[in-house]
């Protein structure tokens, strides 16, 4: 199977999980302040998305920054 | 035979060049091609000086209540559109219990700018199942239909109100395994879901709050039967559109299924979107995975008034809330001095009416001078501003005068057409009934073949032909459609190569209740066959036959 290019990284969120879990779990050793607001500002379409902080189970959530 | 078409030139679907000949159609289906055919007693279609070509199929619709009180999907038939995907984007019309039924009016108003008159009154609504719905469909059919099942409304029915409040449980999630099964085998093309759409209150659809493990599951189903799952992705977002790509691409590959994502546009303003996107598409596809995106043919324009909420202002927070006022409400808001400043600051940011000034007054004022101007030379000729001259044209005229905002993007012929021409793109995405008070989502094929073929030649007619016909079959696995081969479905349209266009955006008034909706007349067009029964032409008009079938199952079978 022929190989993909590399892409920004990103996840989906698991039923139940917060910005703080989901941290936890793709950025473990992070604090988790540094961690939830490095989530976030990766993540501005979900972080500005009304009602704010919450996940949509169908939402992509990226787990890197954009490219520069 | 049936029906002899006589001395065309056969564009057969396949992608080989045209060749001369004759059609045979008998019992609904092609019985011969090609050469001088005889045969006592069979009806001719001349068409000398034509190409006769199969019938096309439009992939993304949204005709599921239309084709209630229309069973010819109009105008798309006369387009040489002989066979529809509805249920696109999460919704559909069953399976759906009568509770919920205004639910999904509901949605389908806010997504697909249907009016009330579309839902009330004007058919007899009897069923909640799948199979019930296509009972109905059949009863009065003169085009072919592959609907696709919406995810939003199975998980609706299994999980009720909870559908938008949170995940599904493991029996729920088992129950809509089973429910999708059902509407398989009941002639389902496939499953739709949406990650954007909001209802008429402006909340996320049901399919939003599905998790990926639930899309996976229902997936699974699919892989049973080979189907399609359709998404709309986050198309205004690059990487938010690449990672669907990869997730779409997952589930392709683990079920063995096709998908596809639609729209998929060209902009000016994110030019790096549609290479971005193809290149991971391309990818992909290398490794065996079904992602296609859909590309429109069109330009977008949108047409509005200030009498409904157009999707144009859909990223104006405060000009989209007056938008949904009622009448009365709204012509005081557009008569306060203090809420006029605010959705000004708001429209034209530190009083920049570019954005505006390219809009040209549409009708519905009683000056017929201003028709055809733009809102910034009438700006400039008022000493006002784009946004405030659409602001007062509106109220002089009851919310009447009517605006067009043309080539918002999508408009660049040369990239557009070298787009439609990649091997990897599915030409679809038209929307056909729906937004019908917006724009015109008609005749995309014949801008298709006569902007991009004819005009431009970005594309040979034989090759432009194979993706609206036999590509798509493939894709969508339509057995016996998209080609012109013995054994085949009589789905035949004959049309002008030098004439093939669509006609002006017109505002017509045939919706239930005289409701208005933009459409495009067909040019060029000079007969349509429906499984071998001519169901339009351009020197009688639409037939009343009611020949339709569900293309889910072969041609003819008993059950369609």
């Amino acid at each position: 199977m022929a190989e993909l290019s590399e892409s920004r990284a990103f996840t989906a969120p698991e039923p139940g999980e917060d910005w703080a879990a989901l941290a936890a779990r793709v950025l473990p050793g992070t604090p988790e302040g540094e961690a939830v607001e490095k989530l976030q500002s990766w993540n501005l379409h979900l972080f500005a998305r009304h009602p704010r902080g919450q996940f949509l189970g169908s939402d992509v959530v990226f787990t890197a920054p954009p490219a520069a | 035979m049936d029906w002899i078409i006589r001395g065309g030139r056969i564009v057969d679907g396949s992608g080989l060049p045209a060749f001369e000949g004759d059609v045979a159609l008998k019992d609904g289906k092609v019985a011969r091609l090609g050469g001088r055919i005889e045969a006592e007693g069979a009806q001719v279609f001349d068409a000398s000086g034509c190409i006769v070509a199969p019938g096309f199929i439009d992939p993304h619709t949204h005709f599921d209540v239309q084709l209630l009180w229309d069973g010819q999907a109009r105008p798309a038939l006369e387009h040489g559109v002989t066979t529809i995907v509805p249920g696109n984007c999460s919704l559909s019309l069953a399976p759906l219990k009568a509770g919920d039924r205004q639910r999904v009016v509901g949605m389908f108003q806010q997504i697909e700018e249907m009016p009330d008159a579309a839902f009330d009154g004007a058919f007899e609504w009897r069923w909640e199942s799948f199979d019930g719905y296509l009972a109905a469909l059949k009863e009065s059919l003169s085009i072919n239909v592959a609907p696709l099942v919406g995810h939003s409304v199975i998980r609706l029915w299994v999980m009720g109100a909870a559908a938008t409040e949170r995940a599904a449980t493991a029996e729920e999630l088992s129950a809509m395994q089973d429910l999708l099964a059902q509407c398989l085998e009941a002639g389902a093309v496939g499953l739709s879901t949406s990650f954007v759409d909001v209802d008429e209150n402006l909340m996320p659809v049901p399919s939003r709050y599905a998790h990926f493990e639930e899309l996976d599951a229902l997936a699974a189903v699919l892989g049973r039967y080979g189907r399609m799952l359709q998404v709309v992705p986050e198309f205004y977002a690059t990487d938010i559109t690449l990672a669907r790509v990869d997730q779409l691409a997952e589930l392709s590959l683990r079920y063995g299924i096709p998908t596809t994502f639609s729209p998929l546009f060209d902009s000016a303003a994110t030019p790096d979107n549609v290479p971005r996107v193809m290149a991971r598409v391309a990818e992909q596809m290398a490794r065996g995975a079904q992602v296609w995106p859909q590309v429109q043919t069109r330009p977008i324009d949108i047409s509005f008034t200030f009498e409904v909420a157009s999707l144009l202002f859909a990223g104006l927070p405060k000009w989209y809330r007056t938008m949904r006022m009622g009448a009365e409400e709204k012509i005081a808001a557009l008569s306060d001095s203090e809420w006029v400043a605010q959705l000004l600051a708001e429209a034209e940011p530190g009083g920049n009416g570019a954005r505006w000034a390219a809009v040209q007054v549409r009708g519905g004022v009683s000056d017929a001078s201003l028709v055809g101007q733009t809102l910034g030379a009438l700006a400039e000729a008022r000493g006002s501003s784009p946004a405030q001259v659409m602001i007062d044209l509106s109220l002089e005229h009851n919310l009447q005068a009517s605006f067009i905002a043309a080539s918002l993007g999508h408009n660049d012929s040369d990239r557009v057409g070298a787009l439609l021409a990649d091997g990897n793109v599915h030409v679809g995405a038209s929307d056909a009934g729906a937004h019908i008070q917006s724009f015109a989502t008609y005749g995309d094929t014949g801008y298709l073949l006569g902007h991009f073929v004819r005009d431009r030649g970005a594309l040979s007619l034989e090759a432009a032909i194979k993706k609206i016909t036999a590509d798509t079959a493939r894709i969508w696995g339509l057995p016996g459609r998209g080609q012109l081969a013995p054994g085949f479905a009589g789905d035949v349209a004959i049309f002008d190569a030098a004439e093939i266009d669509r006609c002006a955006e017109e505002a017509c008034f045939d919706m239930p209740e005289e409701g208005m909706r933009y459409v495009r007349a067909s040019k060029g067009m000079v007969g349509v066959f429906v499984n071998g029964a001519l169901s339009w032409s351009k020197a009688s008009g639409y037939a009343d036959a009611p020949v339709g079938q569900i293309a889910t199952q072969l041609p003819g079978a008993a059950s369609a």
